[in-house]
């Protein structure tokens, strides 16, 4: 019985709703009849489509025939929403899965969430509302789905519906003046935006990098160009064989950047100032960086060594043979750390991939003395290393040793540096400072050493010298001791 | 010993020393099974000389302020001749220095020395023992090291919780609100001037009242009983004893000065957080034991401050404990004292052992 008496209400309330929607909408047909620009775009909204009248977000009656019934408070009228309440109108329903699922939609529903949460969903300089509400991307009247190419927020028109804003000095100065407005122009340049302005809806635009409800500003964490979490993100499609199948370029660039010795001080030990793939390609103009280029580009923080690099005699050679500057030694995605390997004519070292005794020989040899002078500089240090270690196990004071040892690893590492200059002469003098350190250290942590062993045996002269004391005493005790007894045994006899 | 005798025949000549050593000699010293207790005093008074001259050796190159504190104990450990052997000999004298007080002490307590007539003596060793503690809390900030200055903070801490008076004297003690540079520069004040002149002054009341009254007897001797009582005399017999045990004690901080040298650890900074396992020096750790394991309330007062009453009321009570302990006074063997003192005992290595495992 229960079960009829529920199918006869549900039978009841959708032969309610099927005559609801059957009902003309009388707001539409009042505005389309005047021809305003609202009920013009409203024809080819998605909403309308979806049976969702004007009362859905201006409240009202549409059913009402009389239009100051229809438009009444009481009937919750509320006109043109502003400010905020122009969001609300769309979270009503975009952010309840009851009414999402109501309309058929798989919408996310957590988008005004997102909203909110991002730097677009900050105070306006009005300080009465929020900067951006959902229409002034997606429009009121007229909204279709994001995959329609008439939607400002199509791949192919995204651009264009950022630039609105982003593109205009005279709005940015009001909230972060020191944001350039020039990314679209910039964006236009690189091969993403070369080929969004042809039509591929595949290539990086706005969205795609920054997100479309949860934009962040790059300085925070959870952003995706946030510096730590950029090259996954650009790697979502550079490492996707299939997604870049069509554009035939590598794309094994992020696995190799990962292992490089870029990619473990961003991503592993959380460095800032590594480089991530924009600082390289550049972010909204991103190009690969051409021949002639790549030495400016890691000159940008190697500076010293790019200009050593510029001023050598190897500039003119590489620039003859057309060879990219930094890269043809150490690489480009995949840089490993430079170290002492790189140098000299063995097995791994880079100069003889263009040196030989009889090919170039100057170059060999000299590459040949430069790596006997920093492995002897690099033995030196360890030496001096072992033994401040040893000097600091046994308990001695060696701090200003320890200290001094920094010099002799910093003229190491300034010898990485000097080597760009390939002049043997000026290698040699950083590695001989280095070398002259070294031996100061082990000359003084040696000393420590020796003291060690000088206080062991001052300590085993001492006790020596201590307990013969304590022994005569003791004896000198058991003397007087006797006597005294003696003294008392004869007292006693006398008596008797 | 020609030469000895005649360096004796002219300073007895202008001193009169003759008089002295037969003074001396006729001091006896009572012989029993507790007698190694007597040793304790002299031990102490033996690491006080070492503290004294270690102490003004470093003086000669310590510097008390903020920036140059810990700088200087490096300099004397690495640079100067020996300085290394000085300052871990008055870092290790002044451990050992507070244990032989403490032996002292409760060996007094024990055999009820300080019974009527040597209130006055006790007192006086007391007094010296407090400003012992004041030795240890003072000098451990000088170096200005990290593990100092938090140990610093957190003990002038500790009294700040005290109502009305605690943060005025927390405030004395830091020289202002923190512990800065301020706080080196009087707790190096109190450690070189204010309490040497204090101790020296109760060290000599307090060997005056020992050479006056002589040596105290336990219960139970043979002299009580009517016998006679089995003695040495003072000089040489005793003396020479106590500079033997002097001696084996010189060896001692020797072995532990070379195996054992006091570390420096790292220089204090005041914006780095605290490392974790901040402890108090050995003697101070039953005391913060007890606070840690004090809950934050107990009956009607706050936690900490209910600690720091009854160390002050117990602490006032031991100084005071020649005037309360009637019985002893009129020699009557007091067992409920023994237990107090075994309690005691017990409390102080219980709760020092688990502050450092904890």
């Amino acid at each position: 019985m229960k079960r009829l008496l529920s199918i006869t209400l549900l039978l009841f309330f959708w032969a309610d709703g099927l005559e609801a929607q059957k009902q003309p909408d009388q707001c539409f047909t009042c505005h389309e009849a005047l021809g305003d620009k609202p009920s013009t775009l409203y024809v080819r909204d998605v909403h309308r489509a979806k049976g969702i009248s004007c009362a859905g977000c201006h409240g009202g009656d549409p059913l009402a025939e009389d239009m100051d019934e229809g438009m009444s408070p009481q009937k919750g009228f509320i006109g043109v929403p502003k400010g905020d309440a122009i969001s609300a109108a769309c979270e009503k329903c975009h952010s309840s899965t009851t009414e999402m699922n109501r309309f058929h939609s798989s919408l996310p529903v957590n988008q005004g969430e997102m909203l909110a949460g991002s730097v677009h969903g900050r105070l306006a300089v009005s300080g009465q509302e929020r900067m951006l509400q959902c229409t002034t991307c997606h429009d009121a009247h007229g909204v279709v789905s994001v995959k329609n190419r008439t939607s400002p927020v199509h791949p192919a028109n995204i651009v264009r519906a950022c630039g609105r804003c982003h593109s205009s000095a005279s709005y940015m100065r009001q909230y972060n003046p020191a944001l350039p407005i020039d990314q679209v122009e910039k964006y236009r340049t690189s091969v993403h935006g070369m080929l969004n302005a042809r039509g591929d809806v595949k290539v990086a635009e706005c969205a795609s990098c920054h997100g479309g409800h949860d934009v962040r500003p790059a300085s925070d964490v959870r952003s995706k160009v946030y510096p730590v979490n950029l090259p996954a993100m650009c790697g979502q499609c550079h490492s996707d064989a299939e997604y870049m199948k069509t554009y035939k370029i590598p794309t094994d660039q992020l696995e190799k950047y990962s292992r490089s010795v870029h990619g473990m001080a961003l991503l592993q030990k959380h460095d800032l100032n590594a480089p991530a793939c924009n600082d390289c390609h550049g972010n909204h103009g991103a190009i690969p960086p051409g021949v002639e280029s790549i030495s400016k580009v890691c000159g940008t923080c190697h500076a010293l060594s790019s200009d050593l690099f510029s001023a050598s005699p190897h500039k003119k050679a590489f620039d003859q043979r057309k060879l990219p500057e930094c890269e043809t030694c150490h690489g480009h995605h995949e840089i490993d750390a430079a170290t002492e390997q790189l140098l000299g004519i063995a097995e791994g070292s880079v100069c003889s991939r263009c040196h030989s005794p009889t090919e170039y020989p100057k170059g060999f040899f000299v590459a040949q003395t430069m790596r006997a002078l920093v492995d002897s500089l690099e033995y030196a240090e360890r030496v001096a290393a072992r033994l401040v270690n040893e000097a600091e196990q046994k308990g001695m004071e060696i701090s200003e040793a320890k200290f001094k040892l920094r010099d002799a690893r910093q003229a190491r590492f300034e010898s990485r540096t000097i080597v760009h200059a390939f002049d043997e002469a000026k290698f040699r003098e950083v590695v001989e400072r280095g070398l002259s350190v070294a031996g100061v250290v082990s000359t003084q942590a040696q000393e420590a050493v020796d003291e060690y062993y000088f206080r062991r045996w001052g300590l085993g002269v001492s006790t020596l010298i201590i307990s013969i004391l304590a022994l005569s005493l003791y004896l000198t005790i058991k003397r007087i001791e006797k006597r005294q007894a003696g003294l008392k045994s004869n007292r006693t006899a006398g008596t008797l | 010993m020609n030469l000895w005798r005649s360096a004796f025949a002219w300073l007895d000549e202008r001193l009169l020393l003759k008089d002295v050593v037969e003074f001396m000699g006729k001091k006896y010293v009572p012989v029993h099974r507790h007698s190694v207790w007597y040793y304790f005093g002299g031990v102490s008074l033996f690491l006080f000389i070492i503290q004294v001259v270690t102490g003004i050796l470093l003086l000669l190159y310590y510097k008390g302020t903020e920036d140059l504190a810990f700088e200087s104990i490096q300099f004397i450990m690495a640079k100067v001749e020996f300085g290394w052997l000085i300052r871990s000999i008055h870092s290790w004298a002044a451990n050992l220095f507070i244990l032989a007080i403490m032996i002292h002490m409760f060996s007094v307590f024990f055999e009820r020395a300080y019974r009527k007539p040597r209130e006055l003596t006790w007192v006086s060793g007391m007094l010296m023992f407090f400003l012992a503690l004041g030795f240890g809390f003072s000098g451990y900030l000088l170096p200005w090291n990290e593990l100092a200055f938090f140990a610093t903070k957190v003990g002038t801490d500790i009294v700040s919780a005290v109502p009305i008076i605690g943060k005025p004297i927390m405030i004395f003690l830091r020289g202002g609100e923190d512990v800065t540079g301020a706080t080196l520069s009087r707790f190096f004040g109190f450690h070189v001037a204010v309490f040497p002149g204090l101790f020296t002054l109760l060290l000599g009341i307090h060997l005056l009242l020992v050479q006056r009254q002589g040596m105290s007897e336990p219960f139970g001797l043979k002299k009580n009983r009517g016998e006679t009582l089995k003695t040495m005399p003072f000089f040489p017999n005793f003396l020479l004893r106590d500079l033997l045990l002097w001696l084996l004690v010189l060896n001692l901080l020797a072995i532990l000065a070379v195996f054992f040298p006091w570390e420096l650890g790292q220089k204090a900074d005041p914006f780095a957080p605290a490392p974790e396992g901040i402890k108090p020096e050995w003697y101070f750790m039953f005391m913060f034991q007890l606070l840690k394991y004090l809950p934050a309330q107990v009956v009607f007062m706050d936690g900490q401050v209910f600690g720091i009453l009854l160390f002050s009321i117990g602490g006032v009570l031991w100084l005071l404990v020649p005037f309360w302990d009637r019985k002893s006074s009129r020699g009557e063997e007091n067992r409920v004292m023994t237990y107090i003192g075994i309690v005691v005992v017990m409390f102080i290595v219980v709760f020092t052992i688990l502050g450092w495992l904890s």
